[in-house]
């Protein structure tokens, strides 16, 4: 990558010497990584397929078993929360990117006042997640939530939007929306700020206009920083608990129930701890591909291509 | 003519922005608006409180020790946000410019550890503390969070590092400037904007954090606010102005950072600015 | 560590797995009980982890260790507060427990958890500790809830009923008497609205929640329906009782009744659609005498009267109300347990039940404390109690969680209008057989 004109011998070398200092950077920060993740995931895996008894004296494990996969696969429950998650992810994140890429683009033309109003958009992400979905739960309560009280002065009445599984879930993403929006608005603001602005200037020199220039030119070069925003979203919106955990418990019934609140369930009120690592897992698994694929069609490797 | 075009995207601008504050603070004004609300007002829709009193803030720090939360919390995720910012940057930097074998492994595993549902891993991470000896303590916690937010914290600032140009690093090299100060002295400055992302994503998930620090810091001396406000209330009861009293609170501290990293961030923004 | 759980840190990937692996799976050993010690001269600290109960402006919990103080000045007691959401806080006592914390000894704990504690060896047997007339100074049917396979792992701290509060106001506008039957409340509500002194029939918690769960099992076993069979091998949901009762309560919301809302309403928004004057009836538990007869907070205060629940038409009355509450475990990691057995024998005793009931507003759970006339003049609602009519969720099964769940999801729906009662009772038997023979979520 680094190609200064240099005679090929010192240039190998000076690769190696290269390679030497990241892995010299990098590892204290994967040392520690591997050092305290390593274990918990490895084990919450072999717990997966496990029959596993939670007690006093520790988690017993009584022998290899698949039978924790299979309960998921066979449970209509798992593939509706897979359902709903999946949904509900696709939808935000759209949503998401395109209105914190707008709020960005704004806040990049803004000229005064732009440290307050990061101030006050990073205000809704500093809350307490619990918090905010107790604050929506507030807002939606069904007898004296300000909603209702706020619709009922253009005549709608009795809305009941936690009650339908439509409203619900869409009520949980706009509460999603305006808690999670404003970041990814600060990190495409980030990425914006951060381009050559040289580049930009070429193209206005050479007549292109505002839009132009964002689409061909800005927005390519953008592409790693909208890669991470975007992957935070889905990392986010995948494990979405605490908004259907407070608004909803998942209810009616069970279709606002996400695959993050169905092993909860299954970890801590039902404590099988076996097929509640499956989910776990699966779950682990499913926005591994959902990532690596994204990254895929975004054309954004993982890793930059080992010259 | 240009000046009036000016003029008139300003103004758009200006009123778009007001748009998005309007949405942003609406609930966080009701929120505010509501923690001044006494019990028997908390369920009126009054915009402005009709009996204003501070009995809730009053509440969340007598009878519980609020107090002790905030700064627990504030030595928690301050401590957390230096490691991961100082170690991150430089494996950021490694992973985006440096010819290391199997970076594409690692930059995957990295991912795959930060998108393992956390709920499933607090057991095993409480024996692993348990046996370090390091429950009910900072330090536990620190670890914990710096290990959980590591690896989402590489990969923004590896992903902001890849968009400036190398060709500054190489005029850094002719100069005979070494690796470290290329780093703090070449990127960094440049990069700003992407560690204050970085740096906000940390400090954000180690001062919202709860199920871990709910499980490994079970000692009030060490409970961090997230534990704090979900220990606020009975068996039947909500009790919504306490618990907004205690987060309005709770988040004078990120508004306060902000605005004093501003500066920092605003310099590099201002570049942004005025090629706009 | 078992020699299963070796053989599967073999198996582990890494070795730097497997190291750590071995070292988190054994834990303290410190499990076998000791030796029953002689009470009253145990002396140490113990830790209290307990969540708020009784009025949110006393903490009753405070009241009690210091009288417990007084009577026992060897023992101090340490107050631990416990997060307020009993999933939350159930979640954190597994975790601990199971990871062989001692950092407390004796924790407040649902009364729906003694199975599944049991089987996880999260709470310590109590058998050896107190002899039989202990037991015998309960209300009935408190003890059997607190065993399971022969064995008695927590004792009963205070019990909860449920109850029908009414308006005494309106009824004595429209010169209506107080329900006795389902269906009188019903036609009583309607007559109510129709005559536009109120908004709404009848409040209930109907959300999908262990609440609703409570509320199903006493519509279920006024229509002569169980979830479980009695020795807890198979569901009984599925039957034309438990259709009868579910229909009747989907009738509530069609008919107008019960607001369509009520599908999302726990305790709190019930009480406060009744607080705030809008609904004529309220199914709801002890707490909500003193709270919606508040001056100041209630807009009802004083017009509020309370009974048993009603039961069907052609049963006999009053309806049922289940058993509600929470006990007290000891962690079987404890390291002074005659220190713990000597508060859960104050806590249990005649002084500290009448301190709970007086000032905690909480059922005692001793029955000569609950008969006391001057414990009934108190509260209101403890002479209701006394003649209620009680009925346990089926927590008698180590998979109650799983139990409960498929009953609140199928009914929620019900109520909700997106499945026909039959369809979700009969969704609610399949999952119920499932989860009691560990082959599903």
């Amino acid at each position: 990558m680094s190609s200064t004109v240099l005679p090929p011998r010192r240039r190998s070398g000076m690769r190696r010497r290269s390679a030497r200092l990241g892995w010299a950077f990098a590892s204290p920060a994967l040392l520690v990584v591997a050092a305290v993740m390593i274990f918990p995931i490895v084990f919450s895996v072999i717990m997966s397929a496990n029959h596993v008894q939670v007690s006093g004296n520790g988690f017993q494990l009584s022998g290899f078993t698949g039978s924790n996969y299979s309960i998921l696969l066979h449970a209509p429950r798992f593939w509706h929360d897979l359902e709903f998650t999946v949904l509900y992810t696709v939808f935000t994140v759209a949503v998401e990117m395109v209105l914190g890429t707008l709020i960005a683009l704004v806040l990049e033309r803004l000229t005064t006042g732009r440290g307050w109003m990061m101030a006050l958009l990073l205000m809704p992400w500093a809350l307490i997640t619990v918090v905010s979905a107790e604050l929506w739960a507030y807002v939606y309560n069904g007898v004296y939530g300000v909603l209702d009280a706020f619709l009922g002065d253009f005549g709608v009445h009795d809305l009941n939007v936690l009650g339908t599984p439509m409203q619900a879930s869409i009520a949980m993403a706009v509460a999603d929306v305006w808690k999670t929006t404003p970041f990814v608005a600060i990190m495409v603001l980030a990425g914006l700020v951060m381009l050559p602005s040289e580049v930009v200037e070429a193209a206005r020199v050479d007549g292109a206009n505002g839009w132009t220039v964002f689409w061909r030119i800005r927005l390519p070069l953008l592409r790693p920083a909208l890669a991470v925003a975007v992957l935070f979203r889905i990392l986010q919106a995948f494990g979405l608990f605490d908004l259907p955990y407070v608004l909803t418990n998942g209810g009616p019934g069970t279709s606002t129930e996400s695959l993050a609140v169905l092993g909860y369930k299954v970890l801590f009120n039902d404590l099988e701890f076996g097929p509640g690592a499956a989910i776990a897992a699966t779950t682990a698994l499913i926005v591994l591909v959902f990532c690596l694929l994204f990254l895929k069609v975004f054309r954004t490797q993982v890793g930059e291509q080992e010259d | 003519m240009a000046r009036r075009r000016t003029r008139k995207r300003n103004l758009g601008t200006n009123f778009a922005a007001l748009c998005i504050a309007a949405f942003v603070a609406l609930p966080l004004y009701w929120m505010v608006a509501s923690s001044f609300k006494g019990q028997a007002d908390i369920t009126s829709a009054a915009a402005v409180p009709p009996h204003p009193t501070t009995a809730n803030y009053g509440n969340a720090f007598s009878n519980y020790s609020f107090g002790q939360y905030l700064e627990n919390s504030a030595i928690v995720a301050v401590a957390t946000t230096a490691i991961v910012l100082s170690l991150g940057t430089f494996a950021g930097y490694a992973l985006a410019r440096l010819p290391m074998r199997g970076k594409t492994t690692i930059m995957t595993v990295l991912l795959m550890i930060s998108l393992f549902p956390t709920i499933a891993v607090v057991a095993p991470l409480y024996l692993l503390l348990r046996d370090i000896g390091w429950l009910n303590s900072y330090q536990g916690l620190v670890l914990a969070y710096t290990a959980l937010m590591l690896p989402f914290a590489i990969w923004i600032l590896r992903n902001f590092f890849l968009t400036i140009p190398t060709a500054m690093e190489e005029s850094a090299r002719v100069d005979g400037a070494g690796p470290v100060r290329t780093v703090l002295q070449v990127i960094l400055p440049q990069a700003l904007p992407g560690v204050f992302t970085a740096g906000v994503f940390t400090f954000v998930a180690a001062w919202t954090e709860f199920i871990i620090a709910l499980t490994l810091n079970n000692e009030d001396r060490y409970r961090t606010i997230a534990v704090g406000i979900a220990l606020f209330g009975g068996q039947f009861t909500t009790p919504y102005g306490t618990i907004f009293a205690a987060s309005a609170v709770a988040m004078l501290p990120i508004a306060l950072l902000v605005l004093v990293f501003r500066r920092a961030v605003v310099s590099g923004l201002t570049a942004g600015a005025v090629k706009g | 560590m078992t020699k299963t759980s070796r053989r599967a840190a073999a198996a582990a990937a890494s070795a730097a797995a497997v190291l750590a692996f071995t070292a988190a799976c054994s834990s303290s050993s410190s499990t076998t009980p000791a030796a029953p010690a002689a009470t009253g001269s145990a002396t140490g600290t113990i830790t209290w982890f307990a969540n708020q109960f009784g009025p949110t402006t006393t903490d009753v919990r405070k009241t009690l260790i210091a009288a417990f103080e007084k009577a026992y000045p060897g023992i101090t007691v340490k107050l631990e507060q416990a997060p307020s959401d009993t999933d939350t806080y159930r979640s954190t006592l597994v975790t601990q427990i199971s990871g062989g914390s001692s950092s407390f000894d004796v924790y407040n704990g649902d009364v729906t958890w003694p199975a599944q504690f049991a089987k996880a060896s999260l709470a310590l047997p109590l058998n050896s500790y107190f002899d039989q007339s202990y037991w015998n100074t309960f209300s009935n049917g408190l003890v059997s809830s607190l065993s399971y396979k022969g064995q008695t792992y927590a004792v009963p701290l205070f019990t909860d009923n449920a109850f029908l509060f009414y308006r005494k106001d309106l009824l004595a506008k429209a010169h209506l008497p107080v329900p006795t039957t389902w269906e009188q409340l019903q036609s009583e509500a309607e007559t109510l609205q129709k005559d536009n002194l109120v908004k709404y029939g009848f409040a209930a918690q109907f959300d999908s929640y262990e609440g609703l769960t409570c509320d199903w099992t006493e519509f279920a076993a006024d229509a002569g329906a169980t979830s479980v069979n009695s020795d807890g091998t198979s569901s009984s949901i599925d039957t034309a009782a438990a259709q009868k009762a579910l229909t009747f309560m989907r009738g509530l919301i069609t008919s107008g009744v019960t607001p369509s809302a009520a599908t999302t309403f726990q305790e709190q928004q019930s009480e406060s659609l009744f607080t705030s004057g809008q609904v004529a009836f309220l199914r709801n538990w002890t707490y909500a005498y003193a709270d919606s007869n508040t001056q100041g907070t209630s807009k009802v205060a004083g017009d509020v009267g309370v009974t048993n629940l009603p039961t069907f038409a052609g049963q006999t009355g009053p309806g049922y109300s289940v058993t509600g509450g929470w006990n007290l475990y000891v962690n079987p990691h404890s390291k002074n347990l005659a220190a713990d057995v000597d508060f859960l024998k104050w806590m249990t005793g005649t002084q500290a039940q009448t301190i709970m009931a007086e000032q905690g507003g909480e059922i005692p759970t001793v029955a000569s404390v609950l008969a006391d006339p001057q414990v009934q003049a108190s509260n209101p609602a403890y002479p209701v109690a006394a003649k209620n009519k009680l009925n346990a969720r089926p927590s008698y099964v180590a998979q109650y969680s799983q139990v409960s769940q498929a009953i609140y999801t199928n009914i929620n729906a019900a109520l909700s209008g997106s499945v026909s009662p039959s369809a979700a009772l009969s969704s609610a038997n399949s999952q119920i057989n499932s989860a009691l023979s560990n082959s599903g979520l």
